[in-house]
């Protein structure tokens, strides 16, 4: 609930800043041949233009507090359905990006912390801060390039399925789940391989910020008493360092995974563009370039909630991992 | 002061990293100062018989669509593109640090309300609202660093609250408040100054995303004006010609910008341990 | 959502079968398949709702029918285009015109039946023509331009006859019954989803169809997909060759002609003009050039504000561009030049778009500027939107660079598709760059469209006495030789007054594996899948 007022303040600059746009839609969707003042009119009309501001605000948080987000003049439908349809592939790809950044970073910041300012802990610096200095969508065109055109070992970069397989039943939304589901592992397969490539361009994106404070929070536990007590006790190293070190350096982790995480569902624009995903950043993109205000406005509440919820959860997960933290 | 120098004379020697980095982050500033000086050819100058050449000794890293040599426009944008970071970081650095200090300083419902605002900027898809911004304020070059110091504006503050409010009641600040100083000097003279440095570090990493974000604006044609020469036009434009084989017209802006991402980074990295060898992350 | 049951039910059987048939019959059906992809979204299935994009255009001309269509014929270049005088039935057998030109007696194909296996009567046709002209959509601003503005204009003669009358003969009529908006809706399903608020079921058919076409919808995301599936008891033609087309979105250019180029994709018409060269040169694809000779591309002034309302500034502007540079640099001589031309006062003939005598001078062009009362030279903006970077940003940096030379200080501005399409509806641009179509390639058509009016599409703002009338005179004008007069007078009036600089007519490149023939270039710029096959 403490939240509450930021995800109003979202809402309200998001529905301002879209009115400054110097775009305006009812002249970009009446662009047929002799469009004059009448037809215009009428898509303002439509879209509840017509009205002074503060009122078109009013409405709009009206509308909002039953579940209506508004229309999108760009794909004609509700941006409900539209979000509801596409949230699952930008989570889908976000999620799988997530765990495979952390399967990296994980035991390249252990490695690291183990050994610091050795030679393995400065190529590991490298290599992480190597994967940030790309623009995404840079690595992504090469990715394509390389794995789908010269090699030939990716599937077609175009979308969450192959296009000539069958869609499993559509139950989450999320392919892999819906496949598996089904039992279909032939979709299951297709779903998997057009995920690698723009899950791998994302991952590299965020394994240095996630390598970087498993090295940072392993380093600061290893030199902790307990650690110290463990090793005089005669615990193998790996014991010490898998199971008593590990659980205590995650927590910082958890912390930031959930920022990694927010990052990426709001960053993944490029991604999505490149990969043709499709995905709500995309929408949202293709929104704000037609200045088509609903699916920007929804798209962005859709992103506060997300950031609220996971929040939230990476609180949960810190009451797991800290028997000490007690969720308020 | 002749102590952090040992100490940082002691942690490059330990870093080769953070010494090439730093050496790297010395050149392009270098190169930004000198820029046109340096080209042999008008970076905005078409010449278009000589259209979309391979590298040679004439150009060293071919020449684009308009015939203009890609290496003299690499190295004039490296000015502009160092300008719009560094800006934007100065912009969102200054106000971010000043304004979040006095608010963690005075604490009470100021502080809430910063607080409430700062909760709002990072609910934001930032990437979204960069792009929202500049579309709103139009492509120029201010609006894309005033659009870029906005989404690290919240960093900053959230630093400057936390680190203040850690430090406000503690002995040394309660007796320069008895000294007879004023609040505002209290929070300038003596509580900035203790959290600058860790800010720094901050700033040094937030140079190389101010780059990599001005560069993904470019991409979806919401960056600097053409002719303009900017790396991420550069790269974006040249991302165009990947399939046809053309790959200089990517592969040489984009390892401009990756180089100068790359230094900006570990020089951050490095900035850390000099300033905080306890906790090198 | 009857598309998603109906994705569920495909699934259910594909899976259940995915074991009997195996691969043969996956492979068979592959060959069977056209994919189209393509760089824009296909936002709705009616083609006349506002807003629609040129795919949704091109898919809308496959899943329903009109009375009448265009013909096509073998083109310069060998390739198909359509052909606006050759006018043949679609859902008309046979079409009666009366001896004044101005009564239309269509007689319906007996045996054509909708989608739903309900025959197509005259009913329909009229409740569908009526929707053209009475409702708020894109169909009646476009059809208005044939003389068609009130539903008393169609009447029914009997269940398989309709007679349609204009109040003065034009030479647009007829053609315009043809544009893919005048489309044949089931009056009796799209009735049933008709509602006081909208009473011509608007809502419904964005997302469901209810035509006659070559072609079914069976799945439909705005913005991903649209899969056809074809209707074997079409009557409109002889059937297609693809059993299923898939028309898909992939916004990057360069991935599009990847698919291509690996054969994973059949068709795309929007490549970049870059590598449409090397695609071709490489061997491995199929390429269709056709000059969009009913599209140009051109640099517009606004002739009601200043500076531009000076027509010698104007000139100057024109002799300083670096056409041939240009023509290169941004199109890669991708198109046909509408510079160069040699004549000097009158044109020799009255077709259009056709080359204007632009030429670079640049000793002209200096005079021209002292003599505009511009020595010291002038400040301006030269925009461009941001979708057409690919051509517009060099010949954007061509333009600033070549008009630097006389003393014309020019900013860029890129604009996003909307903010450009408001500031030139508005009237607000000084100076931009558009490519631009007309459906219907008659000359008066042309410069009714684009040069005179207040609409959108006069970008130049122009207005010229003499145009107005000589535009007005040669819509109504039926005799041959006085309308050939009229239109070179008219180029001439243009050539003379520059309000904008014809620029090209840019190539459509279709590019398809080696195996698919029969590629037709269309009035509406889109695929008509009807045409296409694989050998």
């Amino acid at each position: 609930m403490a939240s509450a007022p930021a995800l109003f303040g979202v809402v309200v600059f998001t529905f301002l800043l879209m009115r400054v746009l110097p775009g305006d839609p009812a002249v970009f969707f009446a662009s047929g041949p002799n469009a004059g003042e009448a037809e215009i009119q009428a898509i303002r009309v439509q879209m509840g233009l017509d009205k002074p501001i503060p009122e078109q605000l009013v409405r709009y948080l009206w509308d909002i507090g039953h579940g209506r987000l508004g229309r999108s003049m760009g794909t004609g439908q509700p941006v409900t359905v539209d979000l509801a349809n596409r949230l699952p592939a930008s989570l889908e790809l976000t999620f799988t990006a997530l765990l495979l950044a952390l399967c990296c970073a994980l035991p390249l910041g252990i490695g690291a912390a183990l050994a610091p300012n050795s030679l393995l802990d400065h190529g590991v610096r490298l290599l992480c801060t190597l994967g940030v200095c790309v623009p995404t969508f840079v690595s992504g065109l090469l990715f394509i390039y390389a794995f789908y055109y010269l090699a030939g070992v990716a599937p077609d970069p175009t979308g969450r399925i192959d296009i000539f397989a069958s869609q499993p039943p559509t139950l989450t939304g999320f392919l892999l789940v819906d496949a598996a589901l089904a039992g279909d592992w032939e979709a299951w397969h297709s779903a998997a391989s057009q995920l690698v490539l723009p899950a791998c361009t994302m991952a590299l994106f965020v394994l240095a910020p996630l390598a970087r404070m498993t090295r940072a929070s392993m380093l600061a536990v290893l030199t902790s008493d307990f650690v110290r007590t463990g090793d005089a006790l005669g615990l193998s190293r790996r014991r010490v360092v898998l199971v008593y070190a590990l659980r205590n350096a995650l927590l910082p982790v958890i912390t930031i995974m959930g920022i990694v995480f927010s990052t990426m569902l709001g960053a993944n624009v490029l991604v999505e563009k490149v990969f043709s995903w499709p995905g709500v950043a995309s929408y949202a993109l293709d929104a704000l370039l037609a200045s088509d205000y609903a699916p920007v406005q929804g798209f962005v509440l859709l992103m506060a909630l997300i950031f609220v919820a996971v929040n939230l959860l990476v609180d949960l997960l810190y009451g797991l991992a800290d028997p000490r933290v007690s969720v308020a | 002061m002749n102590a952090t120098l040992r100490h940082a004379a002691w942690v490059l020697r330990g870093n080769p990293v953070t010494l090439a980095a730093g050496l790297g982050v010395l050149a392009l500033a270098l190169v930004a100062l000198l820029g046109p000086s340096l080209v042999a050819y008008d970076p905005i100058a078409s010449n278009v018989p000589q259209a979309l050449q391979p590298p040679s000794a004439a150009h060293w890293f071919g020449t684009d669509q308009l015939g203009r040599d890609v290496f003299s426009r690499v190295v004039v944008a490296t000015r502009l593109d160092l300008a719009i970071a560094a800006s934007a970081v100065t912009l969102s650095f200054a106000v971010g640090a000043v304004g979040g200090a006095f608010c963690g300083y005075a604490g009470g419902r100021l502080d809430r309300w910063v607080g409430r605002f700062v909760d709002v900027l990072m609910a934001f898809p930032l990437f979204v609202l960069a792009m929202a911004l500049v579309a709103a304020l139009g492509n120029r070059v201010e609006n894309i660093i005033y659009a870029t110091a906005i989404i690290n504006l919240p960093f900053y503050v959230r630093f400057a609250r936390a680190e203040v409010n850690v430090r406000r009641n503690q002995g040394w600040v309660e007796a320069a408040r008895c000294a007879g100083n004023s609040h505002a000097s209290v929070v300038l003279r003596f509580l900035l100054p203790n959290v600058l440095p860790a800010m720094a570090v901050q700033v040094s990493l937030n140079l190389g995303w101010a780059i990599l974000n001005a560069a993904g604006l470019s991409f979806l044609g919401l960056g600097v004006r053409p002719p303009t020469p900017e790396w991420g036009i550069l790269v974006a434009e040249g991302a165009r010609f990947i399939t046809t084989g053309k790959w200089w017209l990517v592969v040489c802006p984009g390892g401009a910008l990756m180089f100068a991402v790359l230094c900006f980074n570990l020089l951050g990295d490095g900035l850390r341990d000099i300033l905080d060898p306890r906790l090198r992350t | 959502m009857d598309f998603r049951r109906r994705d569920m039910m495909a699934g259910g059987i594909a899976l259940a079968s995915s074991g009997l048939l195996g691969r043969p019959a996956a492979a068979q059906s592959r060959a069977e398949t056209l994919r189209q992809v393509t760089g824009n979204s296909v936002n709705t299935l009616d083609p006349t709702m506002p807003g629609s994009t040129r795919e949704a255009f091109g898919i809308s001309v496959n899943i329903y029918d009109r009375l009448v269509s265009f013909g096509r014929k073998q083109g310069s270049n060998g390739g198909w285009v359509f052909d606006p005088d050759i006018i043949k039935g679609e859902l008309a057998e046979k079409v009666d015109t009366s001896a004044d030109g101005m009564t239309f007696t269509f007689h319906l194909k007996r045996d054509a039946k909708f989608h739903d296996g309900t025959p197509v009567t005259a009913e329909d046709v009229k409740w569908s023509l009526d929707r053209h002209v009475a409702a708020r959509s894109l169909a009646a601003v476009q059809v208005q331009t044939g003389g068609w503005t009130k539903p008393e204009q169609f009447t029914i003669i009997d269940p398989h006859t309709v007679q349609a009358k204009v109040d003065k003969p034009d030479r647009l009529a007829l053609p315009n019954l043809c544009t893919l908006y005048c489309i044949i809706f089931n009056s009796k399903q799209a009735k049933s989803h008709a509602t006081a608020q909208d009473p011509w079921a608007q809502e419904w058919l964005k997302t469901n169809t209810a035509g006659s076409g070559a072609y079914t919808v069976e799945v439909f995301k705005p913005g991903e997909q649209v899969i056809l599936r074809r209707n074997d008891a079409w009557k409109g033609g002889p059937l297609p060759y693809f059993r299923r087309v898939i028309c898909q979105t992939i916004p990057e250019a360069a991935t599009r002609a990847s698919l291509i180029e690996k054969g994973d994709a059949d068709l795309s018409i929007d490549l970049q003009a870059s590598d449409v060269p090397t695609l071709a040169q490489r061997g491995r694809v199929k390429l269709v050039s056709t000059p969009q000779f009913n599209a140009f591309t051109m640099v517009a002034f606004n002739t009601q504000m200043a500076p531009f309302n000076n027509v010698k500034l104007r000139q100057a502007v024109a002799a300083a561009l670096p056409y041939q540079d240009i023509f290169k640099a941004a199109l890669f001589e991708r198109g046909a030049p509408l510079f160069g031309a040699s004549w000097r006062g009158s044109p020799t003939n009255g077709k259009f778009p056709q080359p204007l005598p632009l030429a670079t001078n640049l000793e002209r062009a200096r005079a021209l500027m002292a003599e505009a009362g511009h020595p010291n030279g002038l400040d301006t903006t030269f925009s461009f939107n941001v979708g057409s970077a690919a051509t517009s940003e060099p010949l954007a940096a061509l333009v600033k660079e070549s008009l630097g030379r006389i003393g014309i200080r020019v900013e860029i501005q890129k604009l996003p598709d909307a903010q450009i399409s408001t500031l030139v509806t508005e009237k607000k641009l000084p100076f931009l760059t558009e490519t631009s179509i007309a459906w219907l390639p008659s000359t008066d058509y042309f410069f009714r469209n684009f040069f005179t009016g207040a609409q959108r599409w006069n970008y130049s703002s122009w207005n010229n006495a003499e145009i107005n009338a000589l535009c007005e005179k040669a819509r109504y004008e039926l005799n041959a030789a006085e309308y050939e007069r009229l239109c070179k007078r008219m180029i001439a009036v243009l050539a003379e007054e520059v309000p904008v600089i014809m620029l090209w007519q840019p190539n459509q490149d279709a590019v398809m594996p080696l195996g698919v023939d029969g590629y037709t270039y269309q009035y509406h710029r889109q695929v008509d899948y009807r045409d296409l096959k694989r050998a």
